[in-house]
């Protein structure tokens, strides 16, 4: 039989590069989901239209991944306190990750803003140099 | 009404398709962000064999803010007041939007099971909790049958 190729469709797909991901522990075996908005990590946050650049997915230092926007927003509030939603350890983003790299200085910003209002009595730990925004 | 965020959405159907046993939450149907909640009071409590009724409601901000929540069924209990709000720290600093509505329900049920008279928001409750815990337990039962029965 002889064939003959008249169109070709390519169709490719893409997913964030998340480094570890093979062995990471799935919370609740749910598929890998925001844990902030609740959509896939190759979606948008509630606000964007595309995915993709558009609205990046980011890396904790705590192994837990927000869209950008979404983790931005919470840490944004004063009962966020700085931190990952998820461990409720201080939220910074886990260094030498290519997908973090864009968005150090976004969520750099925030950290620093967030920060002083966590600094109560008991709370001194938050002081410590490594602590302080990556 | 601007559009429900697709959060809120999957949170309901799971309510509905998985719910939490001994809570109930049905959206209202004019406003998917208003539940009316049932909630018994947990077996070896001052609450157990009631049904208590609560409202609970998603702010424009959820899940960046905790949702908010009151019973509307009265009970003597010195972390909830006469007005039926409850002093629970995930539903005010604690928050975080990994909780749900499911989790704070969970949270709700649990505060039935272990007052906490030490940080009390019914102070007069409070303080017959802890000056007479057997007498407070007894009126806790007493309102339970007189406004919470299973009907």
């Amino acid at each position: 039989m002889l064939l003959e190729f008249e169109k070709v469709y390519p169709v490719f797909s893409w997913s964030w590069d998340i480094p570890g991901d093979e062995n990471a522990v799935k919370e609740n075996g749910d598929e890998d989901l925001c844990g902030i908005c609740r959509v896939s990590y190759n979606g948008t946050c509630p606000s964007c239209k595309y995915p993709g650049d558009d609205c990046p997915l980011v890396i904790g230092e705590c192994n837990h991944n927000f869209h950008v926007h979404c983790i931005q927003q919470w840490l944004d509030t004063p009962t966020a306190k700085g931190l990952c939603p998820m461990c409720r350890q201080p939220f910074s983003l886990k260094r030498n990750v290519a997908i973090n790299e864009f968005q150090m200085g976004r969520l750099a910003k925030v950290l620093i803003n967030s920060q002083p209002a966590t600094l109560n009595d008991d709370q001194d730990m938050m002081m410590e140099p490594e602590f302080v925004v990556r | 009404m601007a559009s429900l965020p697709k959060r809120i959405i999957k949170e309901t159907e799971r309510l509905v398709s998985d719910p939490v046993p001994g809570i109930t939450a049905i959206p209202h149907e004019e406003n998917l962000r208003y539940f009316q909640v049932t909630v018994e009071g947990p077996e070896q409590s001052p609450y157990e064999n009631g049904v208590f009724n609560l409202e609970l409601f998603l702010p424009d901000d959820y899940p960046m803010e905790a949702p908010k929540v009151r019973f509307l069924t009265k009970i003597y209990h010195p972390n909830i007041d006469r007005l039926g709000r409850i002093c629970l720290d995930v539903l005010k600093n604690n928050w975080s939007p990994a909780l749900q509505i499911r989790t704070v329900l969970l949270s709700v049920q649990a505060l039935l099971a272990s007052p906490n008279p030490n940080d009390p928001l019914a102070n007069d409750v409070a303080e017959e909790w802890l000056q007479n815990e057997d007498n407070a337990i007894a009126k806790a039962r007493e309102w339970t049958n007189m406004y919470a029965s299973k009907q």
